[in-house]
């Protein structure tokens, strides 16, 4: 049996080496590291702009937030990316021009900040509570969510793209007759999968987030990765047999990628909460995998009992239905 | 023409592919029927605070600026305020005023408010010295609803280069590309009618979608047409692209998947993140699909002020595109005939 699963891998790292899937993972790796390190981790909110019309020279304030305009008609030009706060004191009394930003909230506060900037405004020093800097932070946070997005769509298509082009060639009907069990032709297939995804975590996270940095992180890291690997590898296992052809599959994969992932993302990125999100499974997988990033204990007990018994039901259910397709091959 | 048919008759077999550019007409319909959501908590700054420890005076001024989450603890409001999504700055009491805590990771504006917020309390009872002209913004606009529209007018733009690249990627692996070789038919016409056929499939689906979920005054109807126009034809090269580059289904699912990501990515993260003016913000017109991306955003808005600037920046995306196009791709496939 060990020998035939020592073939069996061999078979299907020749497969993804002739499927060109390592070099497209580099790609990827090149890709999002060149994202994050030249784009994202400069992406920032500056602070809102006061632009000061002063013709008579009746304000003596000094702030660094104030940029003097030389024209009524130039403060209203700096002042249209509804963001930046005119203040014009030509008029009696002094006027305070804004374009409103869409949110009532947003254009109290700017009117209240342009007033206070200039007044002798003093910084005071604020209770730091987290660990990290900005740029550690965004680091972290878009290494967790493209690593997210990569591992669910390489296991997932990968496996299914190797094992379209098994079917296509007859594989499934000669395994009917081979000595080789049906979980052993998974288990070949789950084992390539999860070490090439372990060493493209590996490598995304020294890469982006510092070697000495990801040291700490990397066994939480690599423990959510695997899950994540296990269960995406074993659905794309699945749907691989159950669909028809790559091209039905490809389609099936793109609505799953964005109107499946694209809610986790938002509420990612954006901390906006929806009720229903509790429900969505990758949710759950998508909060863990970005707690580890951040050191924090990742998730419950409950937790990875689910995910235990989600992997243990897909192993089953494709073994089965592997078993199945082999029988109807005949 | 003729040719042109028997694509649509190859394609119509597939349920699935006319399925995919159904796809965003359903979530169209979805959006148009959703209550509207409130997004505004995005634009705006968030406080946290703990329970019974702020004035009833002290809340209300921190409802009128921004919006206040309660927590039970001060240890759960830490915890809030160091969530990495969020940019939460929490608040506290102290004598005669309040207090901020920050995590230290945040964007350079919240960071700002945090350390002024103590100031700016202690001001507010001070008499205003200034009149003030709030000029309205057009339309009472609900951004969430609008990301979502933009989002899935996006990928409805999108779905052209999947259904191009697939398609021609099956045709290389059934052999059909090898019959098409020896058919009477130039490369030129055959890459035309594929470009057609993701073009056609991508303007249809995003039209039906933005005329679900957009009511579209009569100005708005040429420019977003325009709009829809050039993204599908983008789309659709791309997915040409990708289709004659790509050895196998997995080389070219992984592009896709690659494309994918370029195309709603960069847009959502320039527009949620990064102010218009920064230095940054122009590298995001290196992607099509920001400039697409917007001007539905600004269309929805009720604005038309960069619209033009878009729909040049979608032109020069679409020419060099095309040229780069024909003269590798084609120029190649007509010497060898």
């Amino acid at each position: 049996m060990w020998k035939g699963f020592s073939h069996l891998l061999k078979k299907d790292v020749k497969m993804m080496l002739s499927g060109k899937f390592f070099l497209l993972a580099l790609l990827s790796l090149i890709l999002y590291s060149c994202y994050i390190n030249f784009i994202y981790v400069n992406v920032d909110q500056e602070n809102c702009r006061v632009y000061l019309y002063d013709p008579n020279n009746l304000c003596s304030a000094q702030s660094k937030y104030i940029n003097r305009a030389h024209s009524r008609q130039e403060l209203k030009t700096a002042c249209s990316d509804r963001f930046s706060i005119g203040i014009d004191f030509s008029a009696d009394p002094p006027e305070i021009y804004m374009l409103s930003s869409g949110a009532e909230k947003t254009d109290r506060y700017r009117a209240m900040w342009g007033e206070a900037v200039l007044t002798e405004l003093t910084e005071e020093k604020p209770e730091i509570v987290g660990s990290y800097v900005k740029e550690e932070r965004s680091r972290r946070e878009i290494t967790a969510e493209f690593l997210f997005f990569e591992l669910s769509a390489v296991g997932f298509l990968g496996l299914a793209s190797v094992l379209f082009k098994e079917k296509q060639m007859g594989v499934i009907r000669v395994h009917g007759i081979l000595p080789v069990s049906k979980a052993a032709f998974i288990l070949s297939k789950l084992c390539v999968f999860l070490w090439s995804d372990l060493i493209f975590t590996c490598l995304l996270t020294w890469i982006n987030v510092g070697i000495s940095d990801s040291l700490t992180i990397l066994p939480a890291v690599l423990t959510q990765a695997g899950i994540l690997s296990l269960i995406m590898s074993l659905t794309g296992f699945l749907c691989a047999v159950l669909l028809s052809d790559f091209k039905q599959f490809s389609l099936f994969y793109l609505i799953l990628a964005v109107f499946a992932s694209t809610p986790v993302f938002l509420a990612g990125q954006t901390g906006v909460s929806w009720k229903w999100l509790a429900w969505h499974p990758m949710h759950h997988l998508f909060t863990a995998m970005k707690s580890a990033y951040f050191g924090k204990t990742a998730a419950s007990f409950p937790y990875y009992l689910v995910c235990i018994a989600a992997i243990a039901i897909l192993f089953y259910g494709a073994c089965h239905i592997l078993a199945r397709e082999a029988a109807k091959e005949g | 023409m003729e040719q042109l048919k028997y694509q649509l008759k190859n394609i119509r077999r597939d349920k699935l592919c006319i399925l995919t550019f159904l796809l965003p007409v359903i979530v169209g319909i979805i959006i148009r029927f959703l209550p509207a959501m409130n997004f505004l908590g995005l634009s705006e700054t968030s406080f946290g605070c703990v329970q019974n420890d702020l004035s009833k005076e002290t809340i209300s001024w921190l409802q009128s600026i921004g919006n206040l989450t309660e927590y039970e603890t001060i240890e759960t409001l830490k915890e809030g305020v160091n969530n990495p999504s969020t940019q939460m700055i929490g608040v506290l009491r102290r004598k005669n005023g309040i207090r901020t805590i920050l995590s230290g990771d945040e964007f350079e504006l919240y960071e700002t408010i945090g350390k002024t917020l103590p100031q700016l309390y202690d001001m507010r009872a001070d008499q205003p010295a200034f009149s003030k002209t709030i000029s309205p913004v057009s339309e009472k606009s609900d951004k969430l609803k609008f990301l979502f529209i933009a989002m899935t007018l996006v990928t409805a733009m999108f779905m052209g280069c999947t259904f191009n690249s697939m398609n021609m990627i099956s045709e290389k692996e059934e052999g059909t590309a090898f019959v098409n070789q020896i058919l009477p038919m130039s490369m030129r016409s055959y890459l035309l009618q594929k470009l057609a056929l993701g073009f056609l499939g991508g303007i249809v689906s995003a039209m039906v979608t933005a005329f679900l979920c957009i009511q579209t005054a009569a100005w708005q109807t040429s420019p977003l047409f325009l709009l829809v126009i050039l993204s599908a034809y983008i789309a659709s090269l791309v997915g040409l692209f990708i289709g004659h580059f790509s050895s196998g289904l997995m080389t070219g699912m992984v592009c896709i998947k690659i494309i994918m990501i370029l195309f709603l990515a960069p847009p959502i993260i320039f527009y949620l993140t990064v102010s218009t003016d920064s230095a940054v913000y122009p590298l995001s017109y290196l992607f099509p699909s920001s400039a697409a991306f917007y001007g539905l955003m600004e269309l929805l808005a009720g604005q038309m002020e960069n619209l033009g600037l878009y729909l040049v920046i979608l032109s020069i995306h679409a020419v060099l595109l095309t040229c780069l196009y024909f003269f590798i791709v084609a120029g190649k496939g007509s010497n060898r005939r």
